[in-house]
């Protein structure tokens, strides 16, 4: 039980960002570190600490996952967006106890591929908000792309690892309401606020108002190892599927 | 003012817009071309916004390609310092064109984030300046050319843009269908506003222009012209189509389905009424209301809405701070921004002048630099050819073995170059509608192609006819329209798609992997297929009276008799059918008992009329030409492009087409001057009338213009894509004749391969020749050919000024002799109306889609669908796309074409060219400098360039 409640805590089913949000002490971008800290706790946390199901906790991380949804649709700031879908996710890492550790495990490469985005948005053009940072795929063509991959893979996208697990669970676990009310809000709140990202910053326009900044290649570098490293659990993900 | 004046005197802002199937190059900003160039394009970037120049940066790349010259450069600058009382050394105006300017926006921000000092000084300076403190005239600015469902999403996150605009071009989209879909709207004939009516169930009685009064007074829009205005602009494509069809009375899809900019007017505002009528904000009061107690929300939700609003300040709102506070930072912010642009500026400049007076004087470049920066290209470009015409020599006048008449389009330049290396050949270059406007009906079509600029309509209708057995291509056509057609209604009904797929979807493979891997095999098997059209001639004489009552007579016979046999199931002798058509047509007595629905049949459904009657026998009076109208053409022709003696024994008219796959642009491709379609009947037409021994003997009597009886005008086909040459009408020669023309033919034959050679070499992605003719039938390709890309100028004047000069496809070729030209230059005067309209239109149409492809042009082709059969459009839905897509003026990411306008050179005595610019319709764009006419004057030998509304030396000779 309170084993349970540590990793319901750690893995995000419950919002506690909104009271971190409210002290005002701190950033969105310290609460997405701090939310990913405490996630790869939980992941650590499971190898050592034999998982159990519990409903109640799933059903909490649901409604968490649900509110999390309203809130991340209604920011354009990479720093929240990243905090947030970590708590959408979390019914999951609770719901698939033993499988959850590398579904969370590739969210959390994810989202350092989006963290370091947000970094670059932020040191170039003062924010981690991407509202008025349009048609990057066509200004920044290699920033378009790397933030594309990020997107797919969160969006549960196959054949990133993201998906991989996600369908590999599905098909291996027993099916109950709770279990459809999890997979259904899950991914279609990964995807809804992924694309909505990707309308939003990846397509469309150049917005004419600012200068568009290069990627250097140090950056390109740090991007293509964390691709390097979605792409290793991807390999991981489809000996999972076919096993 | 009315509501249609108000309308009226706003619709010139947008452009027309020609169907896709006979795309019309145009100059988008037409509407604008009363102003002179540079104002109309400012004013035009008030209204569309985006671009109106190419960038700094472009420009620099070409100063150091070298094709801008430093000397013009500099002088073009000293210019603008004495214009714009600009005190300051002429190498700092330099340093800030070439070193300051192509990292402007980057220098404002470059070091936004990091705390710099601002001068204290020059933050005053530009806070004076600023008009951010006047918040009511801010919010004006912001939301001048917006709608009111866009103000209420803006401020309350609706969205309701989406799905106006959506309502609105479904509706239009499937009333303005041209036969795309099998499942059409009913009721169209009824006019576009009375459909919707039906459609969206509204009251019948009330017209479209009542309408929109009503809803512009619900909406209380205090300006409603200038509303009318922003709401042509939220979809200006669609717009200007609709504006197209309204205004042209023989489009046939307008005369089926009637639709004005009113009624869509109408249909737009019937959307946003129902859109807003529930919204917090359902009216322009309301808003003025609101935006007076919120001032500083109002500002801040419309500058996100338009992405003005920068990453802090986005996160502030977002975070729920006050926007009062929001809005103080952002100015502050954007002062200290701009601040700091001037102050890195003079990181660069390292200036002795004080930063608040250097800020005003990098403002007033900056404004001017976009036209500075392309006159010196211009100028540049101007120059380099002036010393080249400078060395042109005259050349012996001999009788060729062969003369050549090429369209004046660029792709003409190359190919005439070759030819006349290859022999003893001259060369011409005409407008592709050779002067002689034709509404022609093609051999098993039914309807005109106006073979003609799209500013003239032609009088004389052609038809081509066929001369032999046309049984073998009827049958074969037969069987391919019923296999089209079914496929077709296979394919666009909303229930057979997936089992037409299943089925039959396979094979459509052959096809498919054909024309990927074996285009020329696949090419030549399908064309085997294809029903091969039978030997034809044209109707270039005029028809009898007789004839004509004859033709009008069997053709109303026709249609009594086979209604009368369905509706009495018996026949009818010949006298009582007479009876019957003098009956409806005369008011004649009836002698067959026939009911009056028949016969109110006959009047209604068939047409059985007076009116029906005089038209048809007007419309067939209109056929071929008189033996005057012969005369007129032809000697108009001669004397166009100076051709009036020395006739060689073959005397060529080569119009020209394109070949393409998969390419719903291709008519924009074809010739310009015959209204997007193939030259090649005006040809035909014009070698037949030329070829007619009466119309030599009138020509020679009224003109004093001697064709000798051995000389045989032939008509040919140059394809663009290729760069081959057919020719048409070569069996009435005699076999002696024959072989002469068969070596003529072989010369012409090595020339197309020696362009297509030279045009591999200079293309992108091509090497060889195979790869210039894979291009034409390669359904994946979306550059077929570069067509008129890089087209930069025009040539008015004597082939032996330019013969030397290899111009590479990039100037419009005129012929023009100005020695057999009257004093009032009549013949220049046409050559500007006709052939000089059509090249400023391709040549805008060019420039615009480049320097802003997301506004005037029409985008990737990747994304484009075909919609209604009259353009294409984004994805499931968007505005129309007007200009050009981004594959015909851009090459990975990068302009292609060279946005310059079109450098005129006329060769002519100068009064003579001001005579006929006095006389032009296009006046207005040549002295409003939307080309840059140049006049190579050998008489004075001067040559004069038009700047600042005169002629001014620029060489002597």
């Amino acid at each position: 039980m309170i084993a349970s409640i540590v990793l319901t805590l750690l893995a995000g089913g419950v919002p506690y960002y909104l009271l971190l949000e409210r002290s005002g002490k701190f950033d969105s971008k310290t609460i997405l570190l701090f939310s990913a800290f405490l996630l790869l706790c939980a992941v650590a946390l499971t190898s050592v600490v034999p998982m159990r199901y519990e409903g109640l906790f799933a059903t909490i991380a649901l409604g968490s996952s649900l509110f999390s949804i309203y809130r991340a649709a209604k920011t354009t700031n990479f720093y929240k967006l990243g905090y947030h879908l970590i708590f959408i996710n979390a019914p999951f890492f609770i719901l698939f106890e033993s499988f959850s550790a590398m579904y969370s495990l590739s969210l959390l490469v994810a989202l350092l591929g989006l963290f370091i985005v947000a970094r670059f948005y932020e040191q170039n053009y003062g924010s981690a908000n991407y509202h008025h940072i349009t048609g990057i795929m066509l200004a920044t063509p290699y920033m378009g792309t790397f933030l594309t991959f990020y997107l797919i893979t969160l969006s549960l996208y196959p054949p990133f690892p993201n998906a991989l697990y996600f369908l590999s669970y599905m098909f291996k676990s027993t099916p109950d309401p709770l279990w459809y009310a999890v997979v259904i809000v899950v991914f279609f709140g990964n995807f809804y606020l992924a694309m909505r990202v990707m309308t939003e910053t990846v397509f469309g326009k150049p917005n004419p108002n600012i200068h568009y900044v290069l990627m250097s290649v140090r950056e390109k570098m740090t991007h293509a190892a964390v691709f390097a490293l979605l792409f290793i659990l991807g390999i991981y993900g489809v000996k999972e599927a076919l096993l | 003012m009315s509501i249609l004046k108000q309308l009226d005197a706003v619709k010139d802002t947008i452009p027309h817009y020609w169907p896709i199937g006979s795309f019309i190059h145009h100059n988008p900003l037409k509407g604008f071309e009363q102003m002179p160039f540079k104002e109309g394009l400012k004013a035009a970037q008030s209204v569309f916004g985006g671009q109106v120049y190419m960038d700094s940066a472009y420009f620099m790349a070409r100063y150091r390609e070298g094709k801008i010259d430093d000397t013009v450069f500099e002088n073009n600058i000293r210019e603008l310092l004495d214009k714009c009382a600009l005190d300051i050394p002429l190498e700092l105006a330099k340093r800030f064109l070439m070193d300051v300017s192509p990292q402007w926006n980057a220098l404002r921000t470059k070091y936004a984030y990091k705390h710099e000092k601002i001068d204290y000084g020059l933050y005053l300076h530009l806070q004076q300046k600023t008009h951010y403190y006047n918040e009511a005239r801010w919010l004006e600015h912001l939301v001048s050319h917006m709608t009111l469902y866009e103000i209420n999403d803006a401020l309350f996150g609706y969205g309701d843009k989406e799905r106006v605009e959506r309502q609105v071009i479904e509706f239009i989209t499937r009333f303005l269908d041209e036969d795309q879909t099998t499942m059409q709207m009913p009721n169209r004939e009824l006019g576009m506003f009375e459909t919707f009516k039906i459609y969206a169930g509204l009251e019948r009685s009330i017209d479209a222009e009542s309408f929109v009064e009503e809803a512009l007074n619900r909406l209380k829009v205090p300006n409603s012209q200038a509303y009318l205005l922003t709401h042509l602009l939220k979809l200006h494509g669609w717009a200007g189509f609709i504006k197209y069809r309204s205004e042209d009375p023989d489009y046939y899809a307008q005369q089926q389905y009637p639709s004005t900019l009113i009624d869509y007017m109408a249909i737009r505002l019937y959307y946003e009424l129902e859109a807003v009528s529930t919204r917090r904000i359902s009216d322009f009061e309301r808003f003025e209301t609101y935006a007076a107690a919120k001032p500083s929300h109002a500002i801040m939700q419309i500058l996100k809405q338009k992405n003005k609003l920068m990453g802090p300040a986005l996160d502030a709102l977002e975070a729920g701070e006050k926007t009062e506070t929001i809005l103080c930072n952002y100015i502050e912010n954007a002062i200290n921004l701009d601040a700091l642009q001037i102050q890195h500026s003079n990181d660069v400049l390292q200036s002795d002048l004080p930063l608040i007076e250097l800020a005003d004087i990098l403002g007033k470049l900056k404004e001017e630099e976009g036209y500075l920066w392309l006159k010196s290209l211009e100028d540049s470009y101007i120059l380099s050819f002036a010393d080249e015409f400078a060395q042109a020599s005259d050349t012996e006048t001999v009788t060729a073995d062969a003369s050549a008449t090429f369209c004046l389009d660029v792709r003409s330049e190359v190919i005439r170059r070759h030819i006349e290396h290859r022999g003893h050949y001259t060369t011409y270059g005409a407008g592709g509608f050779l002067g002689l406007p034709v509404a022609f009906v093609e051999f098993d079509k039914a309807h005109e192609l106006f073979l003609a600029p799209a500013i003239v309509k032609p009088h004389n209708v052609v038809f081509e006819i066929p001369v032999e057995s046309s049984d073998e291509y009827r049958s074969k056509k037969k069987v391919t329209k019923t296999t089209k057609k079914v496929l077709s209604d296979l394919k666009n009904n909303p229930y057979t798609p997936f089992i037409t797929v299943e089925a039959i979807g396979w094979l459509f493979g052959i096809n498919l992997f054909g024309k990927t891997f074996l285009p020329q095999k696949t090419q030549r098997l399908f064309s085997k297929m294809k029903p091969q059209k039978p030997k034809t001639t044209y109707t270039i004489d005029k028809l009898s009276d007789e004839k004509i009552e004859n033709y009008v007579k069997k053709l109303h016979t026709k249609i009594i008799a086979k209604l009368l046999i369905s509706t009495a199931g018996r026949e009818f002798s010949d006298a009582q059918i007479e009876s019957v058509r003098r009956h409806l047509l005369f008011g004649e007595p009836n002698s067959v008992a026939l009911s009056e629905a028949v016969l109110n049949k006959l009047k209604s459904t068939y047409q059985i009329t007076p009116e029906d009657y005089a038209y048809q026998k007007e419309k067939l009076g209109q056929v071929g030409f008189t033996l005057e109208e012969k005369v007129f053409y032809l000697n108009n022709y001669l004397t166009m492009i100076g051709q009036t003696d020395h006739f060689p024994e073959f005397v060529t008219i080569i119009g020209h087409g394109s070949v393409s796959d998969n390419n719903p642009f291709e008519s924009a491709l074809d010739c310009g001057a015959c209204g997007g379609n193939i030259s090649l009947p005006n040809a035909r037409a014009l070698c037949m009338i030329a070829n007619q021994s009466e119309v030599r003997d009138a020509l020679k009597k009224a003109h004093d213009i001697t064709i000798a009886d051995t000389t045989v005008f032939i008509p040919g086909l140059h394809i663009t894509t290729t760069d081959e040459i057919k020719f048409y009408d070569t069996d009435l020669l005699d076999d002696d004749a024959r072989k002469r023309f068969e070596r003529i033919q072989l010369d012409f034959n090595a020339a197309s391969a020696q362009a297509r050679m030279e045009r591999a070499q200079a293309l992108p992605y091509t090497k060889t020749h195979h790869d210039i003719v894979t291009k034409s039938m390669d359904w994946s390709e979306p550059r077929p050919e570069w067509g008129l890309a890089k087209n930069m100028g025009a040539f008015a004047g004597p082939r032996s000024s330019v013969r030397h000069m290899k111009l590479d496809n990039r100037l419009f070729l005129h012929s023009y002799d100005w020695k057999i030209d009257n004093d009032n230059a009549d013949i220049l005067t046409r050559i500007f109306n006709g052939p000089l309209v059509v090249g400023e239109w391709i040549n805008l149409e060019h420039y615009f889609s480049t320097v802003d492809n997301h506004i005037y042009g029409a985008g990737s082709k990747v994304y484009h669908n075909v919609v209604g059969k009259v353009g294409v459009f984004n994805g499931n839905y968007s505005d129309l796309k007007i200009g050009l897509p981004t594959q015909s003026v851009e090459l990975e990411g990068e302009a292609y074409h060279e946005p310059v306008r079109l450098l005129t050179f006329m060769e002519a005595p100068l009064q003579k060219v001001l005579k006929a610019v006095e006389n032009s319709i296009a006046k207005p764009f040549i002295l409003n400098e939307w080309i840059r006419p140049v006049v190579i004057d050998r008489e004075a030998g001067k040559i004069y360039s038009f700047e600042h509304g005169e002629f001014i030396v620029i060489k002597e000779i």
